[in-house]
């Protein structure tokens, strides 16, 4: 179990896939995210084919303090030698956007990415129109580091992404501040 | 096959192997690669042999200069339908032939392909920020810069930035005319 000022991440259980199911119907959730095709069970949201770690990557459900489950983190293509991972998070209890929890989520795993695996680098992708993701991810120390032009085809047309990154030290410096209530 | 300037490109065969396999061993070559772990003979054999055939999703072709020296490989993977994309990767491993123009004429030609033939979008590829040679070259095929992935690697000691590169379709049809290959 993980931590966080708002939220807990704790391993995916089987029961939670009917939520990730519901979820995944809903085009207002799915806008940003790589799912594409309509699916019945959840599946794409079920976690690893494995125990968590380097291997499998780390596959965590999002609870809120009161015990809500409202999403889903990992840390995929987890590099050995280059010690780095790519982060993904879906929020999908709509009633919790734009009230820190996603940021909550992303700082907490952070953490655990470079205090408990090691890890030098956390990178992502993110469509270039998703506004709030971007200046949450910002506010969690990440920077822009490239702008990948036609990435992805949504919707009728191909879309740009940024790609971003935080590195180990930026962090640990951003949470010496004091920065990790973002 | 496919004809470019000064290389074709055709299909890998089984009596690669030889070349292949010290190629893949000299760190000359792999140090400017994501590969790291010396490569037995038997795997790399394995590897020639196990190959799927070329498809959408991945392409591996053999570069051969006019005269039919095997000289490197190169090709286009994880290929995307849905987003028309594909990555490149180009090892040119014998290395009297670099910086001659071949792996310019080489990736020309397979970019060429990739947009007349298996309709893709967009071509994209990382490359060790420290590898200038290749970063200029990729300038010459029409690749954009879009962005430096910062420690996105460790090698030699030390973490080192990749540079992320693309090119899109409209972009390959406004320098390279149809049917010519004059990069």
């Amino acid at each position: 179990m993980l931590e966080g000022k708002l939220v807990r991440l704790r391993a995916i259980e089987p029961e939670d896939r009917a939520r990730a199911a519901a979820w995944l119907s809903d085009p207002e959730v799915t806008r940003y995210l790589t799912y594409r095709y309509p699916s019945s069970d959840g599946d794409w949201m079920a976690g690893p084919p494995g125990p968590n770690g380097y291997a499998n990557g780390v596959w965590l459900s999002i609870d809120t303090h009161a015990g809500e489950h409202i999403g889903a983190v990992n840390l995929h293509r987890v590099h050995y030698e280059d010690r780095k991972a790519a982060l993904g998070i879906v929020v999908g209890a709509k009633s919790y956007w734009g009230k820190g929890f996603g940021g909550d989520a992303v700082l907490t795993l952070a953490r655990f990415a470079f205090d408990e695996m090691n890890l030098n680098r956390v990178w992502l992708t993110v469509v270039e129109d998703h506004a709030a993701a971007i200046a949450c991810y910002k506010r969690g120390g990440f920077q822009e580091e490239a702008r990948l032009r036609q990435e992805v085809y949504r919707d009728g047309r191909f879309l740009d992404f940024v790609q971003m990154g935080i590195l180990r030290r930026e962090f640990e410096a951003l949470i010496s501040k004091g920065g990790s209530d973002a | 096959m496919l004809e470019g300037k000064l290389v074709n490109l055709r299909p890998l065969e089984r009596d690669d192997l030889d070349r292949e396999f010290q190629w893949v061993n000299d760190t000359d070559v792999t140090r400017y690669l994501g590969m790291r772990y010396p490569v037995s003979k038997a795997q790399e054999e394995q590897w020639l042999n196990s190959r799927p055939a070329n498809d959408f999703g991945n392409t591996a072709l053999a570069i051969e200069t006019k005269d039919g020296v095997h000289i490197g490989n190169i090709g286009l993977h994880e290929g995307q339908p849905e987003n028309r994309k594909a990555s490149l990767g180009i090892m040119i491993g014998d290395k009297d032939y670099w910086s001659n123009g071949y792996g310019t004429d080489a990736i020309v030609t397979l970019l060429r392909f990739a947009f007349h033939e298996m309709n893709m979008n967009r071509v994209w590829l990382h490359v060790y920020a420290f590898n200038e040679r290749a970063i200029a070259c990729y300038k010459k095929c029409g690749f954009v810069i879009e962005g430096t992935l910062r420690e996105n690697s460790y090698r030699e000691g030390r973490y080192i930035d990749a540079i992320t590169m693309g090119i899109l379709r409209a972009e390959f049809e406004s320098l390279h005319a149809k049917g010519e290959s004059d990069a």
